[in-house]
């Protein structure tokens, strides 16, 4: 939508007739709760991000709270105390012991002294992976860049196992890897290899329906397999440098999501950029008594070689 | 036996050979008598006297007849009752010793058409009254009414008009064509309040005529008149504040009205987005709202109807008209192209709104723009042909084309140390309609008229952004860091046919019936971003557009076929019953839709009346976009096998009195949308990298339902020199939809618990009167978040800030309310008629809040800040006729 045009006059409209000023409202009340975020999946512990929810006028970083009391329990049971972990990047979470199978329901408890203790319940599910993955090499366009680069257009079709009938949840992320090499006596000799995160072009449908989300993976809209499609079909766009590159692989991460995490992330995507006369869609909240999103999903990787026609 | 038979015969010719005899020397009897002045009956009952022969009769045959004056000598008897009796035109039984008198029911057709004595214009919704019948002109000024034979007297009225009466002797079909001239007396500033809820042809209720005069007078923003914020006085009908938004009738969304401009669909009724409607005051010869019940002859939306008829041009004389306001400016010509045959009328509005913005936006900075160069003006232009080839034949062509225009550059740059970042914007939209009508009047028979319209309507939206990023840096090198472009187009076009009938078989009962067929015709939109990479070759808005026009386009036929009466029955009741048909076929799938009108109404005479109705309607066209207010961009997209068709149904009921200058209505309705659609947008998909376009849109509209329902009230007073007028709407709408709110019912965005509106005019002198008006409304419910957390990405950054929306429009804005005054005065010298108004709109300088945004800042404090749109508001405007 061409939403700077229209913003543009909006407020141009404004400038002519109306006034900007900061108002004093009354923003909806609400008390501050705690914040649980995880996204777990089979095979590894079970990692939770607690925080406090802030005013909407609040600065700063969020509270942590360090005396969170932070279990695991599968069927009524308890199962796991998650202890308190500090990432590489000095956050905390809280990490179980125990690892994550598929198809088991797990539920979060988390309890701070003074807040309201809220639970949250998901799995991972069972995963759906891809069955094929193939490149239309006669589509493969290269383009050259006038500082010397090329830019190399790869015709990606993703093929589903099978399809189910519901709970079509599935996200995607794409990578590729370039090989970088020194020519020595004029024949290149491998240096490093690196991967680097691939953008993709698609036609205008599969492009309304398909999110970024902050996992850095591509939500995928169920309504996208409701035309009948049983593949995702794009355009990845690798970028290199033919002096001393050569692109080498694509690789797809392709997960299988629970409820909870499709409609988390989807509603994530439809509440916009915070524009001015969007509408954003409530909140998916999964977290009773409290704010966030706990859910599973499943994953696997597979890769294609890119043929070197170019 | 045979002989007891013929007996009888002969005695049987003998009686009746006796008795003929007897009549015929009744009849030729000699007599003398003398009468002056006498009303016909007296005049009998003296002969009967006189002659002592008993004349029987009915006085009602002679209740419009006029005295006789007669004085005859030995003449016969059938002569003289012929003579008094001439007027009535009775029918005669002669028995031996008697005459009866007697009304011999024939019956004829009364037609015609009603004009204006200055300018030759058919006049629409004027009545026609007779002895205990009625009739009101149809959108083409005619009138039809099947009579009795006999003698009338035919008053013919029009708001705006001085009555004019008739005796007619009706003997046999009759075409009566009546020239009312305007009242003069009743400028067209003091015609009474906007929010007239009746007016010619009795509407009560959810119907309503629109007094496209009364705009003149009533303060607008720069003095701009505008029918749609006429009809937003109105109870029971909302615009977004100040009129942006669209118009909201009883809850319905803004693309569920149908706006028609000479019976032709217009797609995009307004201009600068919302401030102003298409429709130039200048040209308007009636406007009606229907905000329910409405007849079986419209379809294709559900909430309601405002149909727009042009004026033909003047049949007599050539007249001009001049206006200026702050913001715009229009000239009208009109006049006969061969007197009293043919005419034209050509309009032009343009706006001089562009200077304001760009000074006022350079003033406010608002969006820091550095070296802004902001262009916007809308302009509109009608032409109207009409030619009379006789009074029964008829064609008119009709012309519209309006838009709007949208220019902005501006630059934005970035210093460090390094260098600077230039970014040069480039921004440009363009709207507008193309409709034209070209419409074919017949009179088949006295009672049965025709119209066949061929029509065509074209909407189009386009817009450009280009960015040209560059980087200076500070060895004085520049080079390419970006370069941009998109384009978004849409379209929707129609050609259609048209036929109507109306027939009015008998005085109490009028039919039409019709059929239309329309070919669409959908471009639904296209988007195209490219992001260029240093080095390669630019993409120009030229190329994108070549390649956008070349998009397959989606067709559709839509076939309405509708029949529908208005029975009057009884000395109070109407009933008006209908039917419309619709089929609408796209990608070879086939929607249908009856839809039953009906309407039932006690009134007639009586200062009371009663009313109730139901409707059924089905849309299937329909408007989508990811802004919560209605905007020309929008796509009007077709129901298709996934976007199922809305269907709406409504019933209604209302009481109404009008006694010694009051006029009182209240109406309760309640609104099932038992399918309604909502567009599920998402902003992230312009940041993929990649391109976009509409053809997702199917997978992106939800379906779901809603209710409203409320009470609307009309008080209306006249004193002498005084009109009030309040209005005031309890209503409350709703939605719910699987894909949203997690399936929760909310508040549709315009529902508005309360919503009062009074205007009161005061004439200060026959020159001069002043119009206040004072509006409230509960805010509009907005959804606002009231808490956040952060959201980090699996490698610790903050990906971004979640605002919780805890439930959609969960939050109020404050209440909307303002005070517009406006002086008019208007004055003539010799052939120049003058009008002069005053105004403020805002008076009191409300920050009605347009929308409020909660900017969460950078490491600041977030703060809320509020966007009023118009706060006070002068206006002015200066018309000049002649």
């Amino acid at each position: 939508m061409p939403k700077p045009a229209i913003l543009t006059l909006i407020l141009a409209l404004l400038s002519a007739f109306g006034c900007v000023r900061e108002a004093d409202i009354d923003l909806p009340d609400l008390p501050t709760r705690i914040v649980a975020l995880s996204h777990f999946t089979v095979g590894k512990p079970i990692q939770v991000e607690v925080s406090l929810s802030q005013k909407l006028t609040d600065a700063g970083d969020p509270v942590v709270p360090f005396n969170a009391d932070v279990s695991i329990a599968v069927g009524g049971q308890f199962l796991d105390k998650l202890f308190r972990v500090t990432g590489d990047d000095g956050r905390f979470f809280w990490q179980s012991r125990d690892l994550v199978q598929v198809g088991t329901e797990y539920s979060l408890g988390v309890r701070i002294g003074g807040f309201e203790t809220v639970e949250a319940v998901s799995y991972a599910p069972k995963h759906i992976p891809i069955s094929e993955m193939r490149i239309d090499t006669g589509q493969m366009r290269v383009t050259d860049l006038d500082d010397g680069r090329r830019v190399l257009r790869v015709p990606l079709e993703i093929q589903l196992a099978t399809l189910p009938n519901q709970r079509r949840y599935f996200a995607f992320a794409l990578r590729h890897e370039i090989e970088s090499f020194e020519v020595i006596n004029g024949e290149p000799i491998p240096d490093e290899y690196y991967d680097v995160q691939t953008k993709f072009l698609a036609d205008g449908r599969t492009l309304a329906l398909v999110y970024d989300t902050p996992e850095q993976v591509v939500l995928i809209n169920e309504n996208y397999w409701g035309d009948g499609r049983a593949a995702l079909v794009l355009d990845a766009i690798v970028p290199f440098d033919p002096t001393h590159e050569r692109p080498r692989r694509i690789f797809v991460e392709w997960r299988t999501l629970s409820e909870e995490f499709y409609r988390y992330h989807l509603s994530l995507a439809r509440q916009g950029n915070n524009l001015p006369l969007n509408d954003p869609d409530a909140l998916y909240n999964n977290i009773i008594g409290g704010l966030g999103n706990f859910s599973g999903y499943s994953v696997s990787e597979k890769s294609v070689v890119i043929p070197n026609t170019f | 036996m045979a002989t007891r038979v013929s007996a009888t015969l002969l005695l049987l010719i003998f009686f009746c050979t006796g008795i003929a005899l007897a009549q015929d020397s009744l009849r030729r009897s000699l007599v003398d008598f003398d009468c002056v002045a006498c009303p016909p009956a007296d005049a009998l009952a003296r002969l009967s006297r006189q002659t002592g022969v008993n004349i029987a009769f009915n006085t009602t045959i002679f209740q419009d007849c006029p005295p006789v004056s007669l004085a005859v000598r030995q003449e016969p008897l059938e002569t003289v009752v012929g003579k008094i009796a001439a007027c009535a035109r009775p029918s005669y039984r002669w028995n031996a010793d008697q005459v009866v008198l007697f009304r011999k029911i024939e019956r004829y057709t009364l037609s015609g058409y009603i004009k204006d004595a200055e300018t030759g214009e058919r006049l629409i919704g004027a009545g026609v009254r007779v002895r205990g019948a009625g009739a009101v002109t149809n959108e083409f000024g005619f009138f039809s009414m099947e009579l009795e034979g006999g003698g009338y007297r035919v008053v013919v009225t029009c708001l705006g008009y001085q009555s004019d009466a008739l005796l007619l002797d009706l003997d046999s079909e009759r075409m009566l064509i009546f020239d009312l001239k305007p009242n003069t007396a009743l400028p067209e500033v003091v015609i009474s309040a906007p929010t007239t809820a009746e007016s010619n042809g009795g509407q009560t209720g959810g119907q309503h005529n629109l007094p496209f005069s009364a705009t003149h007078g009533v303060p607008m923003p720069g003095g701009e008149a505008d029918l749609l914020r006429m009809a937003a006085f109105q109870p029971g009908v909302q615009t977004g504040v100040d009129g942006l938004g669209g118009l909201h009738v009883r809850g319905g969304n803004a693309d569920q009205n149908l706006f028609l401009l000479d019976d032709v669909p217009v797609y995009n009724p307004s201009h600068a987005l919302g401030l102003f409607s298409v429709y130039n005051p200048a040209t308007i010869s009636s406007a009606r709202l229907w905000k329910g019940d409405f007849p079986a002859r419209y379809g294709g939306r559900t909430a309601s109807v405002i149909d727009v008829r042009t004026r033909d041009g003047n049949l007599h004389k050539r007249n001009v008209e001049l206006s200026a306001g702050l913001f715009a400016a229009s000239a009208t010509v009109e006049g006969p192209i061969k007197r009293d045959t043919s005419s034209f009328l050509i309009s032009g509005r343009a706006t001089y709104l562009g200077p304001w913005i760009d000074f006022f936006s350079k003033r406010e900075n608002l969006l820091a723009f550095s070296g802004d160069n902001i262009t916007y003006r809308f302009y509109d232009a009608n032409v109207k042909l009409n030619y009379l080839f006789s009074e029964k034949s008829r064609v008119y062509l009709s012309y519209y084309q309006g838009g709007d225009v949208f220019r902005n550059r501006f630059a934005q740059r970035f210093d460090n140390l390094e260098g600077r970042l230039t970014d040069q914007y480039s921004l440009g939209s363009e709207w507008g309609n193309s409709i034209a009508a070209l419409r074919w009047n017949y009179l088949l028979k006295n009672n049965l008229f025709t119209n066949t319209t061929v029509r065509f309507s074209r909407f189009f939206y386009e817009s450009q952004l280009t960015l040209l990023s560059t980087f200076l840096g500070a060895s004085g090198r520049e080079s390419l860091v970006a370069n941009y472009g998109q384009i978004y187009q849409t379209l929707i076009e129609d050609l259609s046919l048209k036929t109507d009938f109306s027939y009015f078989p008998k005085n109490n009962l009028d039919v039409r019936w019709g059929f239309s067929y329309t070919l669409h015709a959908f471009q639904p939109g296209a988007l195209s971003v490219n992001f260029l990479v240093p080095g390669q070759s630019p993409v120009t808005i030229d190329s994108l557009s070549n390649s956008l026009r070349n998009n397959e386009r989606l067709g559709a036929d839509e076939s309405e076929l509708y029949a529908e009466v208005d029975w009057r029955f009884g000395k109070h009741w109407s009933l008006e019953a209908g039917l419309n048909f619709a089929s609408f076929q796209v990608r070879n799938n086939v929607f249908r839709a009856p839809q039953p009108r009906l309407r039932l109404q006690f009134g007639g005479n009586t200062d009371w009346r009663a009313w109730a109705g139901y409707h059924r309607s089905a849309q299937f066209l329909h408007q989508i976009g990811s802004f919560n207010i209605s905007l020309p961009f929008e796509l009007w997209v077709p129901t298709t096998a996934r976007v199922p068709p809305e269907h709406v149904w409504q019933a209604s009921a209302g009481v109404g009195l009008r006694r010694s200058g009051w006029n009182v209505q209240v109406e309760g309705y309640y609104k099932r949308l038992e399918r309604v659609l909502a567009f599920l947008s998402t902003s992230t998909a312009l940041f993929t990298g990649g391109a976009e376009d509409a053809s997702g849109w199917e997978d992106r509209i939800a379906a779901g339902t809603g209710l409203a329902y409320g009470l609307e009230a009309i008080v209306e007073k006249q004193f002498s020199s005084t009109s009030v007028n309040l209005v005031y709407a309890w209503s409350r709408s709703e939605r719910q939809f699987p894909e949203i709110n997690s399936g929760r019912v909310f508040p549709f965005r315009f529902d508005r618990r309360h919503d009062f509106k009074i205007t009161v005019e005061q004439r200060l002198a026959p020159w001069l009167d002043i119009t206040l008006a004072w509006v409230y409304a509960t805010g509009n419910p907005i959804t606002l978040s009231g808490v956040k957390y952060q959201h980090h990405t699996p490698n610790g950054e903050i990906e971004r800030n979640v605002f919780v929306y805890t439930d959609v429009n969960g939050y109020r804005l404050p209440p909307y309310h303002r005070l517009d005054a406006a002086l008019n005065a208007h004055f003539g010298a010799g052939r120049f008629q003058h009008a002069v108004q005053l105004g403020v709109y805002n008076a009191y300088n409300r920050f009605n809040p347009f929308f409020l945004y909660v900017d969460s800042g950078s490491g600041t404090n977030a703060k809320a800040i509020q966007y009023t749109l118009l706060p006070f508001v002068p206006s002015f405007r200066y018309s000049l006729k002649f």
